[in-house]
């Protein structure tokens, strides 16, 4: 039997985490939470699923700004689910695919190889961007297209990166500083302003975010229609949020039924659209860039005049943020607006844009090249960090 | 290169001609300060008590920019478990969860080489001499598209511009609020 190897695409927010042999991922919240209602438990990974109180959480995260800081956290994370409890990985005979952020400072780089060669005593690691695994996957299932662009907007930042032939083009990669962690944070501030103080609440305003946001191919037509009252009035939604007695998890409340007493009602208006709305205009909360749509035609137009044609026809939206309704039509629309007339504009969402990168991962690691990809063990021992600089392109 | 005034460290920077640091010092201050066409009477009187200077407008945005950072608003939980632990002598470290001493040496060493904020990885990147691309040079440029303007209050479309402190609003009344509100109460 070959040796295992573990599939690690090591989100800020979420970790999807599993062999290569599996169908899909688990998805492992990547922090270490506590609850004021236990007060000598702390919660690592997905361990909160056990814990009946999810108001007013506090999180330890291991990421800061889209990069590995809090050592310390990271690897109480990754010892449980490497361990017993979840996967049960004999590390010294597995080895690991993990994802980076691109443009990864060299300090976090050095650790990174450290830890995974010498104290979890990985077989062999191959270090790499999320957004090259989705390159590669998205080549699988469409050999004839020779580039790609991988937008992968997650919980910290958003990416816009240029493929040929699977080989990022460096130089054409941008960063746009709007990810899902910045807009449940302007949420959480809108509503505590304007309706109930929830800054506390960052569990729950996320999925208030994930249930009912969405992003609008028609902005100033929906901010008309939310200003009108009742029925005409076909954006606002009423949300539940959950008390956690009675209520468990928060919902949209259904048209016309009555208000429970000591139900609390967040009241969704122009909030759900206008909250996504950052990614495309971060200048709308005086974030002086770009947004996503710009970023497309900007990055596009860093890169050889002959890509330009082919990266136009084949736009793949990943990660958390291309999970909102909306997103691909408003995407299409806007860069088929930006786009020089004579190319071609087609924009992908991935059944799920948040496992595409580690369904990449899996992809690869069925690939003949996949072990000329990887740094071994010995090859670490014998060669030092050196081997993985020039191996590991993150 | 040319320190913000604002913050001695960038968190990202450089965009070929200019140098802007991660709360956008630079950009706010070439905006020009009033562009509100009408005026309340309400607004006039209190434009007469006070009116925020650019710099201290370009402080208060940045902390709210700062707090969209944040990863939590409210005090630690376990804060004064935590001091307990420390009281103990088999729970000597600084760490936050006791743990087997093997973990604690790992840790210890790790902490030394490894642990850095991100100011300092971002500095890292600016004093070594990384050829481009890198962090700090793929961050987006401004938008050519002219800043859109949303009442602070309700966050529809608005037309005018608070004078003292250069919030936007969309009616007599989101004023009102605004004023009764956050209007000058930041500013402390
Ligand atoms: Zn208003
Ligand atoms: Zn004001």
């Amino acid at each position: 039997m070959a040796a295992p190897t573990v599939i690690l695409d090591n989100g800020a927010y979420h970790v999807k985490i599993g062999l290569a042999s599996d169908k899909d991922p688990r998805h492992i919240p990547n922090c270490i939470s506590k609850s004021k209602s236990e007060r000598r438990k702390q919660f690592i990974g997905n361990q909160i699923e056990d814990c009946r109180d999810l108001s007013a959480l506090y999180y330890m995260l291991p990421f800061q700004k889209g990069y590995l800081v809090n050592w310390d956290v990271q690897r109480q994370v990754w010892d449980y689910m490497f361990g017993k409890e979840l996967l049960g990985l004999e590390c010294p005979d597995t080895t690991a695919v993990v994802t980076e952020p691109y443009f990864n400072f060299s300090s976090i780089q050095e650790a990174m190889n450290e830890i995974f060669f010498e104290e979890y005593q990985f077989k062999a690691l191959l270090r790499i961007n999320a957004g090259t695994l989705s390159a590669h996957k998205r080549k699988s299932e469409n050999p004839e297209h020779r580039c790609c662009l991988i937008v992968d907007s997650g919980y910290s930042f958003t990416h816009i990166a240029p493929y040929y032939n699977s080989q990022k083009v460096a130089e054409a990669i941008f960063r746009v500083n709007v990810g899902g962690k910045l807009l449940t944070n302007h949420l959480k501030e809108i509503i505590s302003y304007r309706q109930l103080h929830v800054m506390d609440e960052t569990y729950v305003m996320n999925q208030v975010k994930e249930d009912v946001c969405y992003v609008s191919s028609q902005f100033y037509k929906d901010m008309e229609i939310a200003k009108l009252k009742g029925k005409e009035n076909t954006v606002c939604r009423e949300y539940v949020l959950p008390d956690f007695h009675t209520v468990k998890r928060g919902f949209v409340k259904e048209d016309g039924s009555k208000q429970k007493p000591n139900e609390q009602i967040v009241r969704m208006n122009n909030e759900r659209f206008a909250v996504p709305e950052i990614l495309f205009h971060p200048s709308d909360i005086s974030i002086q860039e770009k947004g996503i749509s710009e970023a497309i035609v900007h990055s596009i137009s860093a890169t050889p005049k002959e890509m330009h044609p082919h990266l136009y026809r084949n736009i793949v939206l990943t990660g958390g943020n291309c999970a909102f309704p909306g997103v691909k039509e408003r995407v299409e629309k806007d860069v088929r607006s930006l786009a020089p007339v004579e190319y071609d504009v087609q924009v992908t969402l991935p059944p799920n844009p948040v496992t595409y990168a580690w369904e990449g991962g899996k992809t690869m690691t069925e690939s003949k090249e996949f072990s000329k990809l990887t740094v071994s063990k010995k090859q670490y021992e014998e060669e030092g960090q050196n081997i993985c600089f020039d191996k590991f392109d993150v | 290169m040319v320190t913000c005034p604002l913050s001695t460290s960038y968190t990202h920077c450089v965009d070929l001609d200019r140098v802007v640091c991660g709360w956008y010092w630079c950009e706010i201050m070439k905006m020009p300060a009033k562009e509100q066409t009408r005026e309340s009477g309400r607004q006039k009187e209190l434009a007469q008590r006070r009116v925020l200077d650019s710099f201290t407008r370009a402080k208060r945005l940045r902390r709210q920019l700062e707090a969209l950072e944040q990863d939590n608003f409210q005090e630690d939980p376990h804060a004064n478990l935590v001091l307990l632990k420390k009281k103990l002598p088999q729970f000597d470290s600084n760490e936050d969860t006791p743990t087997t001493k093997k973990r604690k040496k790992r840790g210890d060493h790790f902490k030394q080489r490894f642990r850095k904020t991100f100011h300092m990885l971002v500095e890292e990147e600016q004093l070594s001499m990384n050829e481009p691309p890198n962090y700090l040079t793929c961050c987006m440029p401004h938008s050519p598209a002219p800043q859109r303007k949303f009442c602070a209050v309700c966050g529809f479309p608005s037309n005018y511009t608070c004078v003292a402190c250069g919030a936007r609003y969309c009616c007599t009344k989101c004023l009102g609020t605004h004023l009764d509100t956050r209007c000058l109460k930041w500013t402390a």
